[in-house]
């Protein structure tokens, strides 16, 4: 199933344009919606979960029109926000009962074999009489995910999740997103450009309420080939080197001496090494085309 | 840093809209308190009384002071939250890392919040102060402005408060992290603060709960607790040694509790928990690497069909139930409420110290009237935080994305609430059988309380929690849904003020019930209900329109929610909405249309009106001359099963003046009538509105000649909404003066001069000063009637027994109906009742005398008591006064929903049910009088005074009738219990008169010439007969009265009065005591006596020497409650010790008062206190020291110790030694 977004526009009542015109076809399968600290993704994201309405546009899943017919898509739809709370003073078990009673489930045999499944599958069985409140942050994340199973969504909204995770439930938390995201449509947000590398076959690049690149991790490096260029500067150096070429990351090495990457279609000076294009330079890349030219 | 924090802060509640909110909300409040109080919706409704001063100091501190008691709901929200609010945006763990102190924090914080609230509380001062001045409102009652009231009330009272409990919620929430927490300080200080005013009020207790009252409002009525209405008017706050020590303690105690908050708070950043569990320290590991599952969850079915949503609906109400039950602000509220409502049991019904027996009705009564508010707030907060549930802990966005209708959400809400309603009154329920059972009651009527509590409270509690939820659906805020909803339901009722008086515009206004153990709830409940039904399918409407206001997702503004709601209108809510408000509508409509247009509605501001008209029609009627009835002769027939009466009866009417009569002013009731006169007459007027109907005699009536009247009377169709009979399913109680017609202008006319003024009337004295002998012709009783012979016929259904004055003569039954034939073989007043019921009689003599007491099977409780009350009097009565003039007395047992007083007919006593049947009379020295005995003493010696001497129509004429039958109950009381138990009753009794006076808004006259009022026939009445017989001894004052009643039993007009009376008291006083006859009767006299100094040294002879120094002084009122100390001229006397500040000042004194000294001995293990001594002194300066030798050790001394004497602060005339 496919989701079609097209023209979509929010503006807050604080006169932020949080989605400007915004038109994409999201098939199935994993999907990074990659982009900076206010973005938009939220924004998005919440708008396509039900959660707010746009001021204009029109979004469709499948069969469903979304915004007209939101109980149809909330059947469907699995979503964890970037933060979520819980009632205090239930287990797991019981607030995953309630969740799948709100989910629609009515057999209370049922309920117990799925809550018992997702939460196998999340690893929490072991925690399931623990309060959720007491969870650590990983653990919470993966109760989040367990209950967006409950309904076995076709459409999954997951909103910044590895923020916070370690490496390990990170992992964990990616590879299970992985499992679901072969039959559904996953939409998945993030800043880390790590984990769309690892996990989309589509990727999407937003800023400023817009979408300014569509493609996948692969296309998109293949793009690049050959046109990014790293050298070892001195600190000192760093401000010529960035009014002369485009700059796209600068690191520290241990040395107290910069890595410095630029994009360049021909090497733009001695010293510099061509390099293969990574994610990041094409999402700093987007970032940077997109920024107003000051006259 | 202080300074930073604390502009921070301002600036915060400056930019945040909350603050100008409550600013509306208190201001729009105080506005229209104010602007009512001073009479500004006199022109839709009735005037406003004009004695009162409304912006006196007092009536300011009350007002803003009362006002400011609300805005303690606010302070978790406002001085709660300015620590919380630090944790909640979790800017606190950056926060507590900058270099400031815990000093400049706290006070930074404390201050610039309590700064808040305090501007907040000036705008209701001001807005106190518009109101009162706003056009249109009455400025005769509105005084000058005065600056120190403000000040006062707001300097004293109201910052201290504000200190106080901002620094409880203050410290409670930032410990706990926790707003309800603060919310719940409140409201258990404010229950408890009830409760402590409730059991200290006392007269011994009153010092202590002047101190502790955390108010301050105990140590305000301390002192204004006995003034009068000129001293509430004119006299400033009494700041004084009582409420300075209170307001000291009380900052005392709120600058301990912020040194507390200072002490332990730290900057951590965890809460304070209070866990009785010691946390097991445990290492955890987490192994918990990445790992690949193969994810393929089971089919299982989904179902979203209506009756899937029902049974979420229920599940979800489950849990959140759960939730509530569990949270501790419903424990503790519970618990609160629970002790309260115990407390409030035991106090149930007492009447001078005695309680009754713990009935079911009164049980259920004495705990839901304590504990419903506390349902309504848990009812009001809980719908709150259970709408607001999910987004309070975040959970919403979870929720809101899944497939669930949000009217399964809604009302899951709602169900949940009810469950936990239905707890509640399952608390009142065990409380109530756990009072019976403690009181060693053990008829429990199980059906009973379940009725009343889950069909009829319940309705009641649904109906609020559908405005709740709401309310609290529009409202983001809890605690502010919760205020809203408080002001709402506590100032509902008070509409009426402002011109709204019908109940269907009132939400959840409407009748109320009432049990009876004898005719249930009669007809009240099929009124009360459908009331209830109206304002349920409203709260329905309120119901529908959250769910469309009902938040799902992320609205950003009203605005959108309105448009969201629009789009959401349609389908199901679209019709639901429809059909309730058209049943809402169509039903208030049916209400209007039967208390409007099918019987007419007279609002308070039409029946004013209609007052004037009607005295400026008919006044000019009330002293042309009317035949007066010499005869009755009346059938009455109740149908107790239809709850209909019809009657007819003759009257015969004889010319008794020396001049003809050519006019008849027949007065007659709403009920469907006929008049038929035996001579030829012609109706000339008819007032339907007045039923004022004027007949001219074709033949004038000459002097001496007789007309007859035969009339028929009967009630209209009783419908669901209205009865229109006074007849009851068992228990009637009628009397003929809402039956049948009467002859001439009936008085009733409005009281206070300045709204006479105001339509032009002229200054009413209400009634004619005894001396005047044109004022004279008729008794208090009737205008148109002097003594008639008396007969009636009355039946019933077969199963009740129907009584009139009189004897049976002949009694039978037919079709089904049994007939009761009564004659009455005396003449007796023109005053009769008609009683009907399934009575049990108990029946006994005394000489010759049938003593028979009609009563509900059931209620034989205190039927012996009765009996002996009924025999004490007429003993009493007939030894020391006359003969009792029947030969036959009845007491008739009538339900308390017709009142809870008992009225004597001649030989026929109507008594109701409240009144002493079901009294629990406890014999020992502690208990309380016993009232079933004391009522019935009373109501018998009004055989004498009421029925054999009857004072004319003026001024004073109800002490010959009241206080002299209250006189003798006391008599006949002290006779059977001893002395030591008059000492509860006339304390009450001194209280009372002292308390009740404060609320005379028209004027209070001395004992002899008083208007009527009830506190002074009977309370002060009881007093100064009961030591006046003390002063000149109880037979003396007996032959005085004895010679009195000789001389006008029975007599025709002119009517006695009460100069008669008193110049017959006069004349067996010896001269030293003729002061004591101006001081009772004359004027009104009030002692302030008071020891102050007593030393007891033991003599050789064994003896002791008491050298007692006391002061007597009294003080005298005028009618508006001035003082004044001069008896003719400038001859008051003073007294000025060293340090005292002002002078005492007194009337002349020559009076004898009583000094006593006594001592406790122990018998059985109880204590009693003997007296050494008791003598009256003559006192003539108000300062005195005497001594006096007594035999044994003194423990106490007094001056007027047993509280003989009218004394404003009796509790300072004894010392313990």
């Amino acid at each position: 199933m496919k989701l079609i977004i097209s023209n979509l526009t929010k503006t807050y009542k604080n006169g932020v344009k949080a989605i400007d015109n915004l038109s994409i076809e999201i098939g199935t399968g994993m999907f990074g919606l990659l982009g900076p600290n206010g973005a938009g993704k939220s924004s998005l994201m919440r708008t396509i979960a039900t959660l707010q309405s746009p001021d204009s546009g029109t979004i469709t899943f499948g069969d469903i029109n979304v915004l007209e017919d939101n109980m149809s898509l909330r059947k469907v739809l699995g979503y964890l926000p970037q933060s979520f709370g819980v009632y205090p003073k239930m287990s797991a078990e019981d607030l995953l009962d309630y969740f799948a009673t709100l989910k629609g489930i009515s057999s209370k045999a049922d309920r117990q074999k799925i809550v018992k499944e997702v939460l196998e599958i999340t690893n929490l069985y072991e925690v399931r009489k623990k309060k959720v409140a007491g969870y650590s942050g990983g653990m919470k994340q993966r109760f989040g995910i367990a209950q967006l199973l409950l309904n076995n969504p076709k459409l999954i909204i997951v909103d910044e999740p590895t923020a916070g995770l370690d490496p390990a439930e990170r992992h964990r938390f990616l590879n299970v997103l992985r499992e679901v995201g072969t039959n559904s449509t996953v939409i998945f947000s993030t800043h880390i450009v790590e984990d769309v590398k690892e996990l989309c076959n589509e990727m999407a690049i937003l800023n400023g309420g817009r979408i300014l690149k569509h493609t996948t991790p692969l296309e998109a490096t293949k793009e690049i080939e050959g046109q990014i260029w790293t050298k070892i500067i001195e600190r000192d150096d760093l401000e010529g080197i960035e009014k002369a070429y485009n700059v796209l990351s600068s690191n520290y090495n241990q040395d107290n001496t910069l890595n410095v990457r630029v994009f360049a279609t021909e090497k733009p000076a001695d010293g510099f090494v061509q390099t293969m294009g990574q994610l990041d330079d094409v999402y700093f890349i987007a970032l940077k085309q997109d920024e107003p030219v000051v006259a | 840093m202080f300074s930073t924090i604390f502009k921070y802060e301002i600036k915060y509640w400056i930019k945040n809209p909350a603050v100008y909110i409550y600013m509306a909300i208190f201001s729009l409040l105080a506005l229209t308190i104010s602007a009512i109080s001073a009479g500004f919706f006199d022109f839709i409704t009735a005037s406003t009384g004009s004695s009162i001063i409304v912006n006196s100091p007092m009536g300011v501190s009350g007002l803003f002071n009362g006002l400011t008691t609300f805005i303690f709901f606010l302070f978790p929200s406002i001085i709660g939250t300015s620590i919380y609010r630090d944790y909640k945006s979790e800017m606190h763990t950056i926060l507590y890392s900058y270099p400031f102190t815990k000093a400049n924090y706290l006070f930074a914080k404390f201050l610039s919040a309590i700064c808040i609230v305090l501007v907040i509380t000036l705008t209701i001062g001001v807005a106190m102060f518009i109101g009162f001045r706003l056009p249109g409102t009455n400025q005769e009652i509105v005084g000058a402005f005065n600056i120190m009231s403000y000040l006062n009330a707001y300097v004293v009272i109201i910052i201290p408060n504000i200190f106080l409990f901002g620094a409880l919620v203050f410290a409670v929430v930032t410990f706990t992290r926790n707003i309800s927490a603060g919310f719940i300080t409140v409201v258990v200080l404010m229950f408890i603060q009830g409760l402590t005013a409730g059991l200290l009020s006392e007269e011994e207790h009153r010092f202590i709960a002047a101190l502790v009252d955390p108010f301050g409002e105990a140590s305000i009525s301390f002192y204004t607790r006995y003034w009068t209405v000129a001293e509430q008017n004119e006299l400033a706050l009494p700041i004084k040694e009582m409420l300075i020590y209170n307001r000291l303690l009380w900052m005392t105690v709120a600058s301990v509790v912020f040194a507390l908050v200072y002490k332990y708070f730290s900057f951590s950043q965890n809460a304070l928990s209070f866990s009785f569990r010691k946390p097991k320290a445990e290492r955890t590991i987490k192994s918990n690497f990445g790992g690949v599952t193969r994810i393929n969850l089971t089919k299982v079915t989904y179902d979203f069909s209506f009756l899937q949503n029902l049974k979420a609906t229920w599940r979800f109400s489950n849990i959140d139930f759960k939730y509530m039950v569990k949270s501790w602000p419903f424990l503790s509220i519970v618990l609160v409420g629970l002790i309260i409502a115990l407390i409030g049991l035991s106090n149930v019904g007492n009447l001078f110290g005695t309680p009754t027996l713990p009935v079911t009705w009164k049980t259920i009564r004495g705990a839901s009237n304590s504990f419903s508010l506390a349902i309504n707030i848990i009812t009001f907060l809980y719908a709150g935080m259970l709408i607001h549930r999910a987004k309070i802990a975040k959970t919403n966005h979870l929720i809101d994305v899944t497939p669930i209708p949000n009217w399964v959400l809604l009302s899951s809400k709602l169900l949940a609430l009810l469950k936990m309603q239905m707890v509640l009154l399952a608390v009142i329920m065990v409380s109530g059988l756990i009072f019976q059972i403690s009181k060693g009651y053990y008829d429990f009527e199980i059906g009973h309380y379940i009725y009343d509590l889950y069909v009829l409270n319940f309705i009641h509690f649904i109906i609020w929690a559908l405005l709740a939820l709401f309310i609290q659906t529009l409202i983001g805020n809890p605690y502010l849904g919760l205020f809203i909803m408080l002001v709402i339901s506590i100032g509902m009722p008070f509409l009426s003020l402002a011109g709204v008086e019908q109940s269907i515009f009132k939400y959840n206004q409407g009748p109320s019930f009432k049990y009876s153990d004898m005719n249930g709830y009669g007809l009240s409940v099929a009124t009360y209900l459908i009331y209830k039904v109206y304002w349920l399918l409203g709260g329905l409407v309120a119901l529908v329109v959250a769910g469309l206001f009902w938040v799902r997702g992320l609205p950003h503004s009203f605005k959108e929610r309105l448009q969201i709601a629009k789009f959401r209108f349609k389908g199901a809510s679209l019709i639901s909405f429809v059909i309730l408000l058209i049943s809402f509508i169509g039903l208030g409509y049916s209400i209007y249309h039967e208390n409007n247009v099918i019987n007419p509605y007279t609002s308070s501001k039409e029946s004013e009106e209609q007052q004037v008209a009607w005295e400026k029609k008919y006044k000019k009627y009330e002293n042309t001359v009317q035949p007066r009835i010499v005869s009755v002769n009346v059938n009455v027939n109740i149908f107790p099963k239809e709850l209909n009466f019809t009657a007819s009866g003759d009257y015969v009417m004889v010319n008794k003046t020396s001049q003809a009569i050519d006019s008849l002013f027949l007065n007659h009731n709403s009920y469907p009538s006929t008049f038929k006169f035996n001579r030829e007459t012609k109706l000339v007027s008819e007032d339907t509105l007045y039923n004022f109907d004027i007949y001219k005699l074709k033949q004038p009536l000459q002097p001496g000649d007789s007309i007859q009247l035969h009339f028929t009377v009967k009630n209209k169709e009783n419908t669901l909404l209205r009865k229109h009979s006074p007849v009851r399913s068992n228990g009637t109680f009628m009397n003929n003066m809402e039956l049948f017609p009467s002859f001439g202008y009936s008085g009733g006319e409005l009281k206070d001069d300045k709204v006479r003024e105001k339509y032009g009337l002229a200054k009413n004295k209400l009634r004619p000063h005894p001396s005047d002998s044109t004022a004279l012709g008729n008794t208090y009783i009737a205008k148109d009637a002097d003594w008639i012979d008396f007969e009636a016929t009355v039946s019933t259904s077969e199963d009740q027994i129907a009584i009139a004055p009189g004897y049976l003569q002949k009694e039978w039954v037919k079709d089904g109906r049994k007939y009761f034939h009564y004659k009455m073989d005396s003449k007796i007043l023109n005053f009769y009742a008609f009683n009907s019921g399934k009575y049990e009689v108990k029946r006994d003599t005394w000489n010759d005398v049938k003593l028979e007491i009609y009563y509900q099977k059931g209620h034989e409780y205190n039927l012996e008591r009765m009996m002996n009350g009924m025999k004490a009097s007429l003993a009493y009565n007939s030894e020391n006064f006359s003969p009792y003039q029947h030969k036959q007395a009845r007491i008739i047992e009538f339900p308390r929903t017709g009142g809870g007083y008992a009225q004597s007919f001649p030989n026929t006593i109507p008594f109701s049910e409240s009144a002493g049947f079901i009294a629990d009379v406890d014999d020992s020295e502690e208990g309380g009088v016993d009232y079933a005995f004391a009522v019935t003493a009373h109501e018998v010696a009004h055989q004498w005074w009421a029925h054999q001497v009857i004072g004319a129509d003026v001024l004073g004429a109800t002490m010959l009738s009241e206080s002299l039958s209250e006189y003798v109950s006391l008599k006949v009381l002290e006779v059977k219990y001893g002395k030591s138990k008059m000492r509860g009753f006339l304390k009450d009794a001194l209280d009372k008169y002292l308390t009740r006076r404060t609320f005379e808004r028209k004027r209070e006259k001395a004992l002899m010439y008083n208007d009527g009022q009830g506190y002074i026939h009977y309370q002060k009445g009881s007093l100064i007969f009961y030591a006046l017989s003390d002063y000149l001894g109880e037979k003396k004052l007996n032959n005085a009265l004895k010679k009195y009643i000789e001389k006008v039993k029975f007599q025709e007009a002119p009517y006695t009065t009460s100069i008669d009376m008193v110049n017959h008291i006069r004349e067996v006083t010896p001269d030293s005591l003729q002061y004591v006859i101006k001081d009772m009767f004359e004027t009104i006299t009030l002692y302030r006596n008071r020891i102050i100094e007593v030393k007891s040294t033991k003599l050789e002879n064994g003896k002791y020497k008491v050298d007692i120094e006391f002061n007597v002084s009294k003080y005298r009122n005028d009618e508006k409650g001035k003082r004044f100390y001069a008896e003719k001229g400038e001859d008051s006397i003073t007294y000025k010790a060293g340090k005292m500040k002002k002078p005492i000042i007194s009337v002349p004194l020559a009076d004898y008062i009583d000094i006593g000294i006594f001592t406790e001995e122990e018998t059985d293990g109880k204590k009693k206190e003997i007296e050494l001594y008791l003598k009256k002194h003559k006192i003539t300066k108000i300062n005195n020291t005497i001594s006096i030798i007594v035999d044994k050790k003194p423990t106490e001394v007094g001056v007027d110790p047993y509280n003989k004497l009218i004394d404003t602060k009796s509790d300072d005339n004894r010392r313990k030694l």
